[in-house]
C-alpha cells in the first residue's frame, strides 16, 4: 500500500499537480485557497518548473493560457471571486483549443461573500461560465485524496480533449487535513504538435478562437460541440451509496456529499432505506444515472452548500414525477449531518 | 471506534498544534481520520478551533457539532462546548484562565490548571501538550507513544523544543483520570474546589 | 562594362521580407500597421530567429496579425497579451514572443498587465501601437487620444472634465526598475521609418540578451479614425502628437547601451 500522508486538500492538489507534470502555476492569493499558492512558490522552483504571483486572476489565467499554448501542463488555483475574473481566460482557451487546470475552492458569496466554504460556484463551473459557447469538464473532490487524485485526472483530461478543466473545491475540502495515498508521477506526457513552439522544420502554428467570417466559425463551433459532446458520453463519474434498496436518495457532491454520508447512516439505523448517489463529474453530470434511479427510488433529496443549483439539473435528470427537494446552508455554514438526517426524516413521514 | 474530539481556544495557545499532533498520531495508528480547523481572516489572538475525528471506518462528514471530548482553553469556548458535549462525553477546561465551574453532570469535566502546570515546566506555551496528555490518559484514542512519534516527525529540527513538548505531554498523562474525580458539577459539589487539580 | 551592368541589375536590392506572408494585408489605406509589421519581418530576418519568434497579437485593428507573420501566432484576450507572453517564456526561455498591443489593449483595459510585466522585467519584447483612437470599433477615445481631439465617444473634443487625461506609456513605465528599454518612434518619414526599425532591432536584441522587458512605442497614423487623408494624416501626427508624445529614449540600462554599441548593430 502506498505510504499515507496527512495533508490538506489544497495540498493536496498541489501535489497531484506536481505528480502530473505541472509545469507552471500561476495564482493570485485568496482565502480559502492561499497554502496551495504558497505550497507551490516553495515545490516548484527546486524542480526547475515555474511559479508566478501575478497581479491578478486575470494575469494569472493569461499566462497559463500563454504556458498551454507552449505546449506546457499549467494551472491557476483560486476563489469565487478570482474565478469569475478568470472566465474571460477560460472562455478564450476552450475557444482556442488549449488544456489547462483551473482549481476552484469555493467560498460564500456573491460578491466577496465570506472566506467560508460553500457551493456557489455550481452553475459557473459547470454551464459555461464566460461568454460564448462551451463547457469545461468539472470534477467535485471530496476527500483529500481526490483532491490529488481528480487534480491529477484533469491535467489528463484537459490534454486528452484540449480543453479547460475545473476542479471545483470548496474551503472545507481545502483546509481539513485527511490522510492521502501518495502516487507515483506520470512518467509520459503527451505530444502537443499544435504548440507553439517555433516554426523550425514544420508551418507555422497559430492558436487563435477568432474567425471573423461567420461561415468559417461556424464549422470550428461544432466540431467544439461534438467534443463536448465526447465528454458527455465519455467522462460521467460517480459514486453510489447504499442504493441497491433505497426508496430515497440524496443526492450531493464534495464536503455536502460527506455530511449526507453520515447521515445516510444515522438513517439506516433508524431503519429508512436511504441512499447517496454523489456526481464526481458535473460536467459531465450524472443525468442518465439518475434517470435511471429514478426508476426504482421514490423521493429525492438534494444537499448543498448554495441556494437550490445543483438541485436544478437533478430536478431535469428525474422529471417532474418524483419529489425532489433541497437541505442546504449557505454564507459558510457548515451543513451538518444531523440537518440532512432531519429533512431525511421529514421527507420520509 | 469512531471518536470526534474538538479542541479551541485563543491564537497563540497551540490549538491546532495539538490537534495536529493528535491527528498524526491517529495516523501513525493507520486510522482513518480528519482534522478541519476553523478559519478566517488571518489575525494575532482570534479564536481558534479545530476538531479531529479518529475513525475505524472510512468517515462522512467532517465537521464536527456534538463532539465526544473536547479541549476548552480559555473561557469563550468553554461556554461553547459545555451545551455541545455529547452525554458521557468528556471536557477538559483551562482552569488556569477559566474561573467557573459547570452545570452538566451527565459529561466528565476536568479543571485542569494547564497554564500553571506549563509555567511550573518552564513555559506556559506547552498547556496545549498538558492539555492533549490528560485527554488521551481519559480517552484513549491514541497512544502516547503514537504522540511522541508524531512529535518526532514534526519536530525533527527542534531537539529542545521536542524534549520539552515530551515532558509536558507527560504531564498531562500524569493528570490521569484515577486521580480526578470523573465527574463534577458545580451545583452537586459542596467544595468544587477540592476536585479540580 | 556592360557586362557587369547587366549583373548589377540582377542584384536585389529590394524585396519582401521573409517573415512576411505573401497576402493582402486587411488595413485600411494610409493606416501604419503595414509599415511596423514590415519591419519586425525584416529585423526578425536580420536577426535569423524566424524559428523561434511567436507573434502574441492583441485585440482591436491588429487581432489578426499572426495571418501576416510566418511565425508561429497566439491570440489573446483584450489587453493580457503581455501576460499570455510571459507564459510562454518563462515556460520557454529559448522562444522570441513580442506583444503587438494598440492604445485601447495597452494603455487602457490591459494597463494592470503591461504596468506589472514591465516591474517583473518580464523577458519579453512588446510593440505598442498608439495612434490615439479606437480603430476597429470605429474611431471611439482611446486612452492617448489628445485634448479637445474629436472621436465617436468624445463628439465636442475630449473634455478633461470629463473624459481625463492622456497617457504617456513610456514616460510611465520608465519610473519602473524592470524595464531595460523603452523608446518611443514614429513612422512618418522614411527617416523616422529607419529610426523605428532600429529601435525594433534594439528591443529584439535586448530580449535575445536577456536583459529584460524591452517596449518600443510606435507613434502612427489613422486616417479614418482621424477623418483626414493619409498623406495629410502624417502631417496630423506630427503637429499634434509629437508635442504630446516626444519621440526618443526613455529608458537605457547600461547593458542595453552596452548592446547598441556592439558593433555592427544598425
Amino acid at each position: 500500500m502506498a505510504k499515507r500522508v496527512l495533508m490538506s486538500g489544497n495540498i493536496a492538489a498541489a501535489e497531484g499537480a506536481i505528480l502530473a507534470g505541472c509545469h507552471a502555476f500561476f495564482g493570485y492569493p485568496i482565502t480559502p485557497q492561499n497554502d496551495l499558492l504558497e505550497h507551490m512558490s516553495r515545490r516548484l522552483p527546486p524542480l526547475g518548473r515555474i511559479f508566478v504571483q501575478t497581479e491578478s486572476e486575470l494575469s494569472a489565467i493569461n499566462m497559463v493560457l500563454g504556458a498551454s499554448a507552449a505546449g506546457f501542463r499549467a494551472m491557476t488555483s483560486t476563489s469565487g471571486p478570482g474565478f469569475s475574473l478568470q472566465q474571460e481566460g477560460i472562455s478564450y482557451m476552450a475557444g482556442m483549443e488549449l488544456p489547462a487546470v483551473i482549481v476552484d475552492v469555493m467560498r460564500a458569496g456573491p460578491g466577496l461573500g465570506s472566506i467560508g466554504g460553500a457551493q456557489g460556484d455550481y452553475f459557473q463551473a459547470t454551464k459555461g461560465g464566460g461568454h460564448g459557447d462551451y463547457r469545461v469538464l468539472t470534477l467535485a473532490p471530496a476527500s483529500a485524496q481526490e483532491m490529488m487524485d481528480l487534480t491529477m485526472l484533469a491535467f489528463e483530461l484537459a490534454d486528452k480533449y484540449r480543453n479547460p478543466v475545473v476542479v471545483l473545491a470548496d474551503g472545507f475540502l481545502g483546509q481539513a487535513m485527511e490522510p492521502v495515498a501518495m502516487r507515483e508521477p506520470v512518467a509520459e506526457l503527451p505530444g502537443k504538435p499544435w504548440a507553439i513552439t517555433g516554426a523550425r522544420g514544420r508551418p507555422k502554428n497559430v492558436l487563435n478562437s477568432l474567425e471573423l467570417e461567420p461561415a468559417d466559425l461556424e464549422p470550428r463551433m461544432q466540431a467544439l460541440v461534438q467534443k463536448f459532446e465526447m465528454m458527455r458520453q465519455n467522462e460521467v463519474r460517480y459514486e453510489s451509496l447504499d442504493l441497491d434498496d433505497a426508496s430515497m436518495a440524496i443526492v450531493a457532491y464534495g464536503s455536502a456529499s460527506r455530511s449526507a454520508m453520515t447521515a445516510v447512516h444515522m438513517a439506516r439505523q433508524e431503519g429508512l432505506r436511504v441512499g447517496l448517489l454523489r456526481p464526481i463529474s458535473l460536467f459531465p453530470f450524472p443525468y442518465q444515472a439518475l434517470s435511471d434511479l429514478a426508476q426504482r427510488v421514490d423521493d429525492f433529496l438534494v444537499a448543498e452548500l448554495s441556494f437550490g443549483q445543483l438541485v436544478e439539473d437533478v430536478r431535469w435528470a428525474v422529471g417532474p414525477n418524483h419529489r425532489v427537494e433541497l437541505v442546504n446552508r449557505l454564507a459558510g455554514v457548515r451543513l451538518s449531518a444531523e440537518e440532512i438526517l432531519e429533512a431525511i426524516r421529514k421527507m420520509a413521514r | 471506534m469512531h471518536e470526534e474530539i474538538a479542541i479551541a481556544g485563543t491564537g497563540g495557545q497551540g490549538v491546532l498544534f495539538a490537534g495536529r499532533l493528535l491527528a498524526e498520531a491517529a495516523l501513525l495508528e493507520d486510522r482513518e481520520v480528519v482534522w478541519m480547523p476553523s478559519y478566517g481572516a488571518e489575525k494575532r489572538g482570534g479564536s481558534v478551533y479545530c476538531n479531529i475525528i479518529i475513525s475505524d471506518e472510512r468517515i462522512g462528514a467532517m465537521v464536527v457539532v456534538r463532539p465526544h471530548a473536547a479541549i476548552a482553553m480559555n473561557l469563550a469556548w468553554t461556554e461553547r462546548f459545555e451545551p455541545a458535549i455529547k452525554p458521557g462525553g468528556l471536557l477538559i477546561v483551562n482552569k488556569s484562565l477559566v474561573p467557573r465551574q459547570l452545570k452538566r453532570d451527565d459529561i466528565q469535566v476536568i479543571y485542569l490548571p494547564a497554564n500553571d502546570l506549563a509555567a511550573e515546566l518552564g513555559d506556559d506555551s506547552a498547556a496545549n501538550l498538558i492539555a492533549l496528555g490528560t485527554l488521551i490518559s481519559c480517552r484513549p484514542v491514541v497512544s502516547p507513544s503514537s504522540i511522541y512519534a508524531a512529535m518526532d516527525n514534526m519536530l525533527a529540527k527542534n531537539r529542545k523544543r521536542l524534549e520539552f513538548n515530551k515532558r509536558a505531554l507527560n504531564k498531562g498523562l500524569e493528570m490521569a483520570p484515577a486521580k480526578i474525580s470523573p465527574t463534577t458539577s458545580s451545583s452537586a459539589r459542596p467544595h468544587p474546589r477540592a476536585t479540580s487539580l | 562594362m556592360a557586362q557587369t551592368k547587366a549583373a548589377k541589375s540582377d542584384t536585389i536590392l529590394f524585396a519582401a521580407p521573409q517573415s512576411l506572408e505573401d497576402v493582402p494585408l486587411h488595413y485600411c489605406p494610409g493606416c501604419g500597421h503595414g509599415i511596423v509589421h514590415r519591419l519586425i519581418a525584416e529585423v526578425v530576418d536580420k536577426l535569423g530567429i524566424a524559428d523561434r519568434t511567436v507573434c502574441v497579437a492583441s485585440v482591436g485593428c491588429s487581432a489578426i496579425n499572426y495571418l501576416y507573420f510566418k511565425f508561429d501566432g497566439l491570440e489573446s484576450s483584450h489587453g493580457r497579451a503581455p501576460a499570455s507572453a510571459s507564459g510562454i517564456k518563462r515556460c520557454r526561455p529559448d522562444l522570441i514572443p513580442f506583444t503587438y498591443q494598440g492604445d485601447g489593449d495597452l494603455a487602457a483595459i490591459g494597463t494592470a498587465e503591461i504596468v506589472h510585466a514591465c516591474a517583473r522585467g518580464e523577458n519579453i519584447t512588446v510593440f505598442f501601437i498608439n495612434n490615439a483612437i479606437y480603430g476597429m470599433t470605429g474611431g471611439q477615445m482611446a486612452p492617448t487620444t489628445l485634448v479637445g481631439m474629436h472621436s465617436t465617444s468624445t463628439p465636442g473634443g475630449r473634455n478633461p472634465a470629463l473624459a481625463g487625461y492622456p497617457i504617456k506609456v513610456c514616460e510611465m513605465l520608465s519610473t519602473l526598475e524592470g524595464p531595460a528599454y523603452i523608446a518611443r518612434v514614429s513612422i512618418y518619414n522614411p527617416a523616422q521609418v529607419r529610426r523605428a526599425k532600429q529601435a525594433i532591432e534594439l528591443a529584439f536584441r535586448t530580449q535575445l540578451a536577456g536583459l529584460g522587458l524591452a517596449l518600443v512605442e510606435v507613434l502612427s497614423p489613422c486616417p479614418v479614425g482621424w477623418g483626414v487623408e493619409p498623406v495629410q494624416a502624417m502631417d496630423w501626427l506630427v503637429e499634434h502628437m509629437l508635442p504630446q508624445y516626444p519621440l526618443g529614449e526613455y529608458k537605457v540600462t547600461e547593458a542595453v547601451q552596452a548592446l547598441k554599441e556592439v558593433k555592427g548593430h544598425a
